[in-house]
């Protein structure tokens, strides 16, 4: 493991006060204020918070697909300064390749960077596999549900072995039932390939479904307002006692929002 | 089946309406002008019989409509992806792109002279303007989140352009190649009058010369089938090519 310059060795990310302001014409919006967080290897951590909160803006600056204001983002303490391919992401729109089969999307990182075709060819049947998608890489994403696209999604993310995946509310688009389903995929598919996860919900059973670490923010401008590690045993049960428990006292402290 | 019942239909007012009026002075009969049609493929009209006017017309139409899209699509994915191109050449195309090509037709000939070089320029103009057009919006409508994923996923920039840009800009690519080829078999008509001995634009150049409306209207429909013709041609190249962006679950 390589040692850090700051924090424990065990940081993946790294965020330190951490303030975002977007300006218009028609002012400055604050839309973080504050937020420092670490996020240890293979820890399941749950950005959670009222809606329109700033959370998909916390995602994009820790990932580096945005900028922040005032703070900086260390990833095994190197500044982030863009978007890498050590940091992968799974959109809540999928933002999959429509003119790419299954294994061409899962393939596209991998390919990107430089690997032979048996390399990439056998990650990404090896990822396909392990979301559940064999029988379909051959297929185009339009032939695909909801709950299967965004399968690719997660496949594409971890085929490009990324040091961690940001999930930006990936469920948010797909029916309750699939959603249900697809909290249970997650868990599967990472208790199999642990991962680092930075997983952005707004949803409070889910977050208490998947989550090692809940980090609970404010109403815009978003601010860090309470922590909770949540080390119920796995496979969780939406309807347990410690479950529900935990599920209201974290409702009760989120901010209400009309 | 209703292309059929639609085509029939308008056939038969066709026939109705100059069989009980006076326009039969200057209208002939629907079946008089396809006896006349069918006729021309035995019996040449003028030099040639229709196939070989036909392919004389295409022999202009294809290359300089083939040489237009390639021109087109290059510089106009350049111009919507590229901003420096873009700025360079947008206002010199935003002149150009408002005149129809049949405007050239003086200049063409000083330029190209009478042979096939004037018809291939005035051809290449029409396949040129529209084919840039809709590769311009192609390049300018990719996803911002499609290329903010291939970076994510660790895509140089040149790979983003080969594996994003272009292919999402193909059926944009499409649409302007369909409107290229209707508009370089429409010019054909025009450039055959610049003095020709043989196409489907000389059957109906010619006809003016003799009063033939039947002869006109060969003409007319000759063109009209073969640009039918080449439509679907290239839509099925298109199916082929877009085949992923047919909905089907």
């Amino acid at each position: 493991m390589r040692m850090d310059k700051k924090g424990s060795v065990d940081t993946v990310i790294e965020c330190r006060h951490i303030s975002k302001e977007f300006t218009s014409k028609r002012g400055t919006a604050k839309v973080l204020e504050d937020i420092s967080l670490q996020v240890r290897k293979n820890e399941f951590v749950v950005l959670f918070g009222p809606g329109q909160c700033g959370k998909t803006t916390l995602m994009n600056v820790l990932s580096g697909l945005d900028g922040a204001t005032k703070g900086t983002v260390y990833s095994h303490g190197q500044e982030v300064t863009g978007p890498g391919s050590e940091r992968g992401v799974v959109f809540q729109s999928m933002a999959l390749f429509p003119w790419l089969t299954v294994r061409g999307n899962v393939a596209y990182g991998p390919k990107a960077r430089g690997f032979d075709k048996d390399a990439y060819t056998k990650k990404s049947d090896y990822y396909i596999d392990l979301v559940g998608l064999k029988g379909f890489e051959n297929a185009y994403i339009n032939q695909l549900s909801g709950g299967m696209k965004q399968r690719v999604g997660i496949a594409r993310a971890y085929c490009n072995e990324p040091d961690v995946l940001f999930m930006d509310e990936p469920f948010s688009a797909l029916d309750a039932q699939t959603r249900y389903l697809m909290q249970e995929e997650i868990m599967r598919i990472w208790s199999t390939e642990k991962r680092t996860v930075v997983f952005i919900t707004n949803n409070i059973e889910e977050a208490v479904y998947v989550a090692d670490r809940i980090i609970l923010l404010t109403n815009c401008p978003a601010r860090i307002k309470k922590e909770y590690p949540i080390d119920l045993p796995r496979p969780r049960d939406y309807t347990s006692k410690e479950f529900l428990l935990l599920r209201d006292e974290i409702s009760k402290n989120m901010d209400r929002t009309l | 089946m209703y292309a059929i019942i639609s085509i029939v239909s308008f056939l038969i007012l066709w026939a109705i309406g100059v069989h009980y009026s006076e326009i039969k002075i200057v209208m002939p009969g629907p079946w008089e002008v396809i006896k006349e049609f069918v006729d021309s493929f035995i019996n040449p009209v003028g030099r040639h019989t229709m196939p070989l006017h036909i392919l004389y017309s295409l022999m202009r139409v294809v290359p300089a409509y083939l040489v237009g899209s390639v021109f087109g699509i290059v510089l106009g994915i350049l111009m919507g992806w590229f901003r420096p191109v873009n700025s360079i050449f947008r206002p010199i195309y935003e002149l150009i792109r408002p005149i129809p090509p049949i405007a050239w037709i003086p200049i063409s000939i000083v330029w190209f002279g009478i042979g096939e070089g004037s018809k291939w320029f005035l051809i290449f103009l029409a396949a040129f303007v529209p084919v840039t057009l809709n590769s311009i919006s192609g390049a300018k409508s990719v996803d911002p989140l499609l290329i903010k994923c291939g970076q994510m996923l660790g895509a140089s920039k040149k790979y983003i352009f080969k594996s994003i840009v272009l292919p999402f800009s193909v059926p944009y690519i499409f649409s302007g190649l369909q409107v290229g080829l209707a508009g370089s078999w429409a010019t054909v008509v025009a450039a055959e009058m610049i003095r020709s001995t043989e196409g489907v634009g000389w059957i109906i150049i010619s006809s003016m010369d003799t009063n033939d409306v039947t002869q006109s209207l060969v003409g007319i429909m000759g063109i009209g089938i073969v640009g039918f013709l080449l439509a679907t041609i290239m839509r099925k190249v298109e199916d082929k090519l877009c085949a992923w962006t047919r909905r089907e679950v």
